[in-house]
């Protein structure tokens, strides 16, 4: 079905696909991920000079000043190829948080020539939510001082740089840290996603540079940036989810049982027919979400969340189904499908989970025809 | 094509245009018609007499050729016009003629066949029934085996129709009929045009779950049937036929339907006679049949792009229909929990449209029930979802 896409938007995606077809490989990627390389310089290098951490900046503060459709085929792209390094993190980052910066335009200079790669830090252990985090942000005569830890930052262990959302006295702000910076402690852990995670303790002063936005704008570009991290999110769910289920309609051609392929028993027909109808619906959604984005529509916030609702449901689905079609070969680590079903699985509780989203949807109103 | 952008003033103009049309030409009665629809058909009468207001109006096959009484609207315009009629609950009108059998005719009629029906059909003077499945062929529709024996310039026709919706209001049936028993089943079939005041034809109402009658069998023995009223080849019905149900699927929007069921939902929430108060979990699977309504409307739009931009939508129009028929029932099921016990009294009289005296049911729910039941004919009809599941993993996946 049509993608209904701009020429730019149709070159950029094929740019992109033949870039990581040619170059992002799956097996290169787990040798790389089990020593340890979650965000591979060489990779993100190349995402660099093809323009792709510039595309969600401004162009008056530096960038190609594209929007959400076109980090979502990126981030479509990310979920088919299995793409650790931190893009969709980095991208909203960039567009939704640095962009608000008195210093935005040098900090997103570098982030475009790939020597800050920034990733949020928002969630913490216990009670603490995204509208009340316990890390602490205090000033003493144009000094400031950050206490306080992050908890299971996903790609935290690829970042350069953070930006902590903290409690200050007016309210909500963003710190943008270094995570080598003296008085910051990163714990990195393994995923099973691949992506390479870390959890942060802060104790650590700053002056005015590292500060990026307080009160009414920190909670602004707060909203924003979740706003927009739920989009991409979901695109690269549905990247994965439509590579999960062409997989397996290639398996199902493939593999002979009782003499003939699997793809020509109707009740796994209907199976993969349903995981189509499904991705399609999602594809819908995610897209129209992109263009509430880019149109500056007041119903952004509704489709956002109600793009995440649908993507992590979907995909869940559709990746469950891509194993059990298939059968025992989904279940080991050197097959293809079983890396969708993870990646799908940790962006469903990324940002929000599907019950928040649907939360968030609800208590906003509709619009009226 | 940005389907999302807002649509330009022009069209605005347009939906103001029908709206004002709409106030004018819509009684109390037809609306009422409108609310108590709980199916495809409106009431007969009240669907034939809004087919002749709109026949009068110049609207009565807006997608037909303009040569033939068509509109020539846009895709857009001919959505805007279906959305504003059903937000202002006018009755569906009756519809086998104009949407299902005129384009047919228009697409494999003579000259003479397009002169002599076609006026019937936009002006509803000429009532039209589907002879399709029979007692022995559902899904599996090239099995049929109503006969047609050449004999002269007649076909001699014998076998037996069933689930001919409205045939009882019909003057005419559409049929396919075997002309071929010795070569494979979708080889031998042919498509007739057939006037039911020919000797030999007998109709046979039977009532639905619902305890409504829109449903007949039609029998046929020894009907004589004039060769001029076979449509496109003898043989080649398979061919007309399978163009019609690719017309059956794809020419509805079912977001439109599907949108003014959520708002009557989120009234029936908020309203005093919801028995779903209790239900901590009933606001939540209200809002996820929300948003997959809205990922429906989405991909609508992306198949309305597609085909202005001269697109086939092919086999996707059976991703909308499962779709779409399954969130209808979603809605159904939902709409029939608010409304609890209050749904469940039976009184097909309040369903009349002339019908203004007390209820049973709370005044909202009249219809509830009906609804309720009439939608698992909706995932039958026209295609079943498994047939649908079959063409969407055939045509789409390649399986």
């Amino acid at each position: 079905m049509t993608e209904q896409m701009t020429e730019d938007q149709t070159l950029l995606k094929v740019t992109a696909e033949r870039y990581l077809s040619d170059n992002y490989d799956f097996n290169d990627r787990r040798e790389r991920v089990a020593i340890g390389t979650y965000s591979d310089p060489a990779q993100w290098q190349a995402f660099t000079d093809l323009g792709w951490l510039a595309l969600p900046i401004s162009e008056d503060l530096g960038g190609l000043g594209l929007g959400a459709r076109e980090m979502a085929i990126l981030a479509e792209l990310c979920g088919q190829f299995l793409v650790t390094e931190p893009l969709i993190e980095s991208m909203a980052v960039s567009h939704a948080i640095l962009s608000n910066s008195p210093r935005a335009e040098a900090l997103l200079m570098q982030v475009a020539e790939g020597t800050i790669i920034p990733v949020a830090a928002i969630d913490e252990a216990g009670e603490a939510t995204h509208l009340s985090p316990t890390s602490q942000l205090t000033e003493d005569s144009g000094q400031w001082h950050l206490t306080g830890s992050k908890k299971w930052i996903s790609a935290g262990a690829s970042a350069t740089h953070l930006t902590v959302l903290a409690n200050s006295g007016a309210g909500l702000a963003w710190v943008l840290v270094p995570v080598d910076a003296d008085g910051v402690t990163r714990d990195i852990y393994p995923t099973h996603d691949g992506r390479g995670g870390a959890s942060f303790d802060f104790d650590i002063s700053l002056d005015d540079a590292h500060i990026i936005a307080t009160g009414e704008i920190a909670q602004d570009s707060l909203n924003a940036y979740r706003e927009l991290a739920m989009v991409l999110s979901s695109a690269e769910t549905l990247g994965a989810t439509q590579a999960a289920l062409d997989t397996t309609v290639d398996y199902t051609k493939q593999r002979i049982q009782f003499g003939q392929p699997l793809s020509s028993f109707q009740a796994l027909q209907h199976r993969m027919s349903n995981m189509l109808i499904q991705t399609e619906l999602t594809r819908s959604l995610v897209y129209a979400a992109c263009d509430a984005a880019d149109a500056g529509r007041t119903d952004f916030g509704r489709f956002a969340r109600a793009a995440k609702v649908k993507a992590a449901t979907v995909g869940r689905k559709v990746s469950q189904e891509a194993i059990q079609l298939h059968g025992g070969i989904a279940t080991t680590d050197e097959y293809i499908v079983g890396h969708f079903f993870k990646r799908i699985t940790a962006l469903e509780s990324w940002v929000c989970s599907k019950g928040e989203a649907l939360q968030e949807f609800m208590a906003l109103p509709t619009a009226q025809h | 094509m940005n389907a999302s952008n807002p649509i330009p003033t022009d069209y605005e103009t347009f939906r103001e245009g029908v709206r004002a049309f709409l106030k004018d030409a819509l009684t109390p009665e037809l609306v009422r018609a409108g609310e108590r629809t709980t199916s495809v058909f409106s009431d007969f009468e009240a669907g034939r007499k809004w087919q002749s207001i709109l026949h009068a109006k110049g609207w009565g096959a807006p997608e037909w050729p303009m040569e033939h009484g068509g509109t020539g609207w846009d895709i857009q315009q001919h959505y805007i016009f279906l959305e504003e009629c059903k937000l202002a609950n006018a009755p569906n009108p009756v519809m086998m003629g104009v949407q299902m059998l005129g384009p047919m005719l228009i697409h494999f009629g003579t000259e003479a066949q397009k002169q002599k029906f076609l006026p019937g059909i936009i002006s509803c003077d000429d009532v039209w029934c589907q002879g399709y499945s029979e007692p022995g062929s559902g899904s599996d529709l090239a099995s049929l085996k109503t006969t047609a024996e050449r004999d002269g310039d007649e076909y001699l026709v014998n076998g037996t129709k069933i689930w001919t919706s409205m045939a009882h209001h019909s003057n005419w049936i559409f049929c396919l009929v075997r002309t071929n028993k010795e070569v494979k089943p979708q080889a031998g079939i042919s498509f007739l045009l057939i006037d039911m005041a020919t000797p030999g034809i007998t109709v046979a109402p039977f009532p639905s779950l619902d305890g409504e009658v829109e449903q007949c069998q039609v029998f046929f023995e020894n009907v004589r049937v004039p060769v001029a009223n076979l449509l496109g080849e003898e043989n080649q019905g398979w061919t007309v036929a399978k163009y019609l149900l690719e017309f059956e699927r794809g020419g509805q929007h079912f977001t439109i339907e599907l949108k003014k069921q959520l708002s009557k939902l989120h009234r029936l929430m908020g309203s005093e006679i919801n028995r779903a108060k209790g239900d901590p979990t009933y606001a939540y699977r209200v809002a996820e049949t929300e948003i997959d309504i809205m990922a429906l409307e989405q991909t609508e739009l992306r198949i309305k792009g597609s085909l202005s931009a001269g697109d086939n939508p092919g086999a996707l129009s059976s991703l909308v229909k499962v779709s779409g028929t399954e969130l209808g029932q979603r809605c159904a099921e939902l709409l029939i929990e608010a409304a609890g016990q209050s749904a469940i009294p039976w009184q097909s009289a309040v369903l009349a449209p002339e019908y203004t005296g007390d209820t049973a049911a709370p005044a909202e729910c009249i219809t509830t029930m009906a609804e309720y039941i009439n939608s698992r004919a909706t995932t039958i009809y026209g295609g079943t979802a498994e047939i649908q599941r079959g063409i969407i993993a055939k045509h789409v996946l390649g399986l």
